[in-house]
């Protein structure tokens, strides 16, 4: 077919996304509950995901940058949520900064904070971007097996 | 089938399996509830995807009045743990009071102890998230199982409950829920938050039990009491829960209610008996308490009284309580048994001896207290009663040896040997010779009451005589003899009321007598000759009232003499030489506590017991003062509202050290311990040692800043480190103050 290529690319990219570790195994799980009945599911969430986690994100960075004494206890909450955001799409990377972050925050390093949000940021945006590509030929090929665990 | 009107998804949903067994789960009503839309969505997908019947909720607080509104139209409830508006655990207490609903917690947190902390306030699993669907697959299981377990209670009453107004027993405070860990799981965790019986009273339909799953009962300390005494009455094994509710006469009570009870309670016996074998050492035959409260007719247990009026030994209630009361456990030791807070109501005066604990009823003992380690009995029995008692990190052995050395010389009352008498109540047992119990004389005769024993004998035990005895009243036992104690008479008895132990003379216990017996009341223990204690004679005596203990010796407590004795009373008593009665006086309330009451005389030359009237603040002696030192360390006396305690439960005495003068009258303010949780009885705060104590207290982390070391002949060992401080309590002289 002429998708096929396509087809490649996107089972090309998808296999990159989890090798490279950006998404674990949630994302599969997410992958499975989409079917005719919600033929964009996965769309949907991982869009609800990046609205909400980029609120959270200017927060935080809110909370970074303002008072002193740092209120870490505020930090963490605020980023554990972020945490349970991003485990529920799969979003690995993310997901592991944000446990870094966690644990700088139970020791009061404010240092070590700022630089690992930094990264969380930097991961947000980066998986943001990656998955829009995919999601954009995946839109592309057209409504093809989605749930593939195909693990390539 | 009993009749489970439940009219709500849960009825319909066991009709449903009645008669399909193979739709259900399907269908199966699903409350989720996460602050995180996210996650909503996915979990809320795959719920639906197992094909449940799902609502969702982003708020606790919605979920809750959601619930409130119809609690049936809910079968199962899964929650995030963090939410910002409300703590998940907080909801899944609640719905668990309130709903008694199977609750499931979810969290991206997993460190066990987020997830122990779901399992001690009830929640029937955890998952971690990101949750998959394979999880979500089997949930339903839960729904069933508490089905199942309605329906075997519900099996066991052949009559509902005659329902005229089903009320909800349940006293608000007493169960505190205790953040056990050992704590196990949603069914049996009732929490103390309940502010408010409506809510319950609510649940209850009048009529009949509505559903089958019927609210929970709490079962207050009072109601326990009831039970107790029912079951008492009818025999331990032939207590049906029919005839136990015909007994206990409550109203809004079902029979599977007490069936459920009973069951608990047979347990809490079987584990105490497996507890009691190690060490019965001591009996203690726990002289009935006199609660002033009810002072009236203590007769048989007059635990209606005590429960009444707040005043329960704590600590037999509370380990009982514990247990049956959905407690966690001893394993957590007696833990905070909030010690029975002796209120406000020993303001008015004698026995007021109201435990605070008790509203812990079994509750909870104290956080962290962890009375888990009761097993100290085991080592050094009767010796080490007291030693043993000691949670936390008891030298047990180390006072165990004083004890043992105290001991020796009377009797090496060493476990229950099979005396002429052994009454060995192992755990939850509860002993009442009733009625005239003439003179419980036990010669020889070792009863020990282990772990949450009740030792009661009631209405007149004139004398509790033991003549040899050794008395081990073990964890959680109260012995409370009712009515006219008349004397409690040890005589080369140690009788060891450990831990927690209550030993409630009730009324007028004209003496303790301790003939050379090395009395020692463990941790928390509390020794409450209530109204007239008239004498209290202990010629060589050593009480030790250890850790908390209490020693409540309403009113007149005319004359405590002691000769030589070493009445230790809490913890970190430290008599001096020989006698040193201790008593604290845990006057509950009123922080201000005068410790004007007690101030009796303490005949007996130099030494004198130091009554402590305050709130009970535990004196701590230090324990690492556990030398002879000869002389008595003095009681610190610390005003009343020295408010003994550091909020950390640190025990310690006030500022100062402990120095009890060997003067009279020393008041000795045993730090309270714990944050007093409001305890009138210092409670939390108060020094009560574990069992008695406060919730939350942790104990052992008190060093008791000054500890007055008692060094005394007979040097009992007091302490249980109450304040973690293994004491030994040196006799000294103490004032006593006569509680009142």
């Amino acid at each position: 077919m002429e998708c096929s290529s396509l087809h490649r690319q996107l089972a090309i990219i998808k296999k990159n996304l989890f090798d490279q570790g950006f998404l674990d195994e949630q994302f599969y799980q997410l992958e499975e509950l989409q079917d005719d009945a919600s033929p964009n599911f996965v769309e949907e969430v991982v869009t609800l995901f990046f609205r909400d986690s980029s609120r959270l994100l200017t927060n935080i960075e809110q909370a970074l940058r303002e008072k002193h004494p740092q209120d870490f206890h505020r930090l963490d909450v605020l980023m554990y949520q972020l945490k349970d955001s991003a485990s529920s799409i799969g979003a690995a990377k993310v997901k592991n900064e944000c446990t870094v972050f966690r644990e700088l925050c139970d020791k009061e390093n404010l240092e070590g904070c700022l630089r690992s949000f930094q990264k969380v940021k930097k991961e947000h945006a980066i998986l943001r971007q990656k998955l829009e590509n995919y999601f954009q030929l995946q839109r592309q090929v057209g409504p093809v097996e989605k749930a593939t665990r195909s693990g390539n | 089938m009993p009749d489970m009107s439940v009219g709500t998804s849960y009825a319909s949903s066991k009709m449903e399996s009645d008669r399909a067994p193979d739709k259900f789960p399907v269908g199966m009503k699903v409350l989720l509830v996460d602050d995180d839309l996210t996650c909503l969505t996915v979990v809320k997908r795959m719920l639906l995807n197992c094909q449940y019947d799902v609502t969702t909720c982003s708020e606790a607080t919605k979920a809750l009045s959601l619930l409130r509104e119809n609690k049936h139209a809910f079968d199962l409830i899964i929650s995030d743990v963090h939410m910002p508006d409300m703590d998940g655990f907080r909801l899944l207490e609640l719905v668990g009071l309130e709903m008694d609903l199977p609750v499931i917690m979810m969290s991206v947190d997993t460190r066990v102890n987020v997830v122990m902390k779901g399992v001690s306030h009830g929640a029937c699993d955890f998952l971690s998230k990101p949750v998959r669907m394979e999880e979500l697959q089997n949930i339903w299981q839960h729904v069933v199982r508490r089905k199942l377990l309605d329906n075997k209670e519900n099996e066991h009453s052949s009559s509902m409950e005659e329902g005229d107004g089903c009320r909800q027993v349940n006293d608000d405070s007493e169960y505190a829920s205790t953040v056990n860990d050992g704590i196990d799981g949603s069914w049996r965790y009732q929490k103390k938050k309940r502010d408010t019986k409506d809510d319950d009273d609510a649940d209850l339909d009048n009529a009949d039990p509505s559903s089958s799953k019927k609210p929970r009962v709490v079962w207050s300390v009072e109601l326990h009491q009831q039970f107790v005494n029912a079951v008492n009455q009818l025999g331990i094994d032939k207590a049906v829960p029919k005839r136990i509710l015909e007994l206990m006469n409550v109203p809004g009570l079902t029979r599977e209610n007490v069936a459920s009870h009973l069951q608990k309670f047979r347990l809490y016996l079987k584990r105490l008996s497996g507890v009691a074998h190690h060490h019965t050492g001591l009996n203690n035959p726990l002289c009935g308490v006199s609660s002033n409260v009810k002072v009236g007719q203590l007769g048989r247990l007059d635990f209606q009284a005590l429960a009444a009026s707040g005043q329960i030994p704590p600590q037999t209630l509370a380990a009982l309580q514990d247990e049956l009361l959905d407690c966690p456990s001893h394993s957590l030791g007696m833990p905070a048994v909030n010690q029975p807070v002796i209120q406000q109501s020993s303001i008015q005066g004698t026995n007021c001896v109201t435990f605070e604990r008790g509203i812990a009823f079994g509750h909870p003992l104290l956080k962290g207290q962890a009375i888990s380690s009761f097993p100290v009995w085991s080592s050094n029995n009767i010796g080490a009663v007291g030693a043993s008692s000691n949670l936390r990190e008891m030298n047990s052995s180390h006072n165990n040896n004083m004890l043992m050395t105290m001991l020796k010389p009377r009797d090496p009352h060493t476990v229950p040997s099979e005396p002429n008498h052994a009454i060995n109540v192992q755990p939850s047992c509860l002993v009442t010779p009733t009625k005239s119990s003439n003179t419980f004389q036990a010669q020889r005769n070792s009863i020990i009451l282990n772990q949450d024993s009740i030792l009661v004998p009631s209405q007149s035990s004139s004398n509790f005589q033991a003549g040899n005895t050794v008395l081990p009243v073990i964890q959680d036992s109260v012995a409370i003899t009712s009515q006219s104690s008349a004397s409690l008479k040890a005589g080369n008895n140690a009788f060891s009321v450990n831990h927690r132990s209550t030993m409630f003379p009730s009324q007028p216990l004209t003496g303790i007598s301790l003939g050379n017996g090395p009395g020692i009341l463990n941790q928390t223990s509390i020794v409450l000759p209530s109204q007239q204690l008239n004498s209290s004679e202990a010629g060589n005596n050593c009480i030790l009232l250890n850790q908390n203990p209490m020693s409540v010796p309403s009113q007149l407590l005319s004359t405590f003499q002691m000769e030589k004795n070493i009445i230790p009373v809490n913890h970190k008593t430290s008599l001096s030489n020989d006698s040193s009665f201790v008593n604290y006086n845990r006057l509950p309330a009123r922080p201000n506590n005068i410790p004007s009451i007690m101030e009796q005389t303490l005949d007996g030359g130099s030494d004198n017991l130091c009554a402590i009237n305050s709130y009970s603040v535990p004196v701590s002696v230090s324990s690492e003062v556990l030398s002879n030192t000869g002389n008595v360390a003095g009681w610190q006396l610390h005003p009343p509202d020295v408010n003994i305690g550091h909020p950390n439960g640190s025990l310690g005495l006030g500022p100062n050290s402990c120095n009890i003068q060997a003067t009279d009258a020393l008041l000795g303010i045993l730090p309270d311990r714990g944050q007093g949780k409001g305890l009138g009885f210092v409670g939390k705060g108060t020094c009560l040692p574990s069992r008695f104590a406060v919730d939350d207290i942790e104990y052992p982390n008190n060093d008791l800043a000054n500890t007055s070391a008692y060094s005394g002949d007979d040097g009992y060992i007091l302490n249980q480190d109450i304040c973690g401080i293994n004491g030994v309590v040196q006799s000294g002289p103490c004032a006593t103050t006569g509680f009142k």
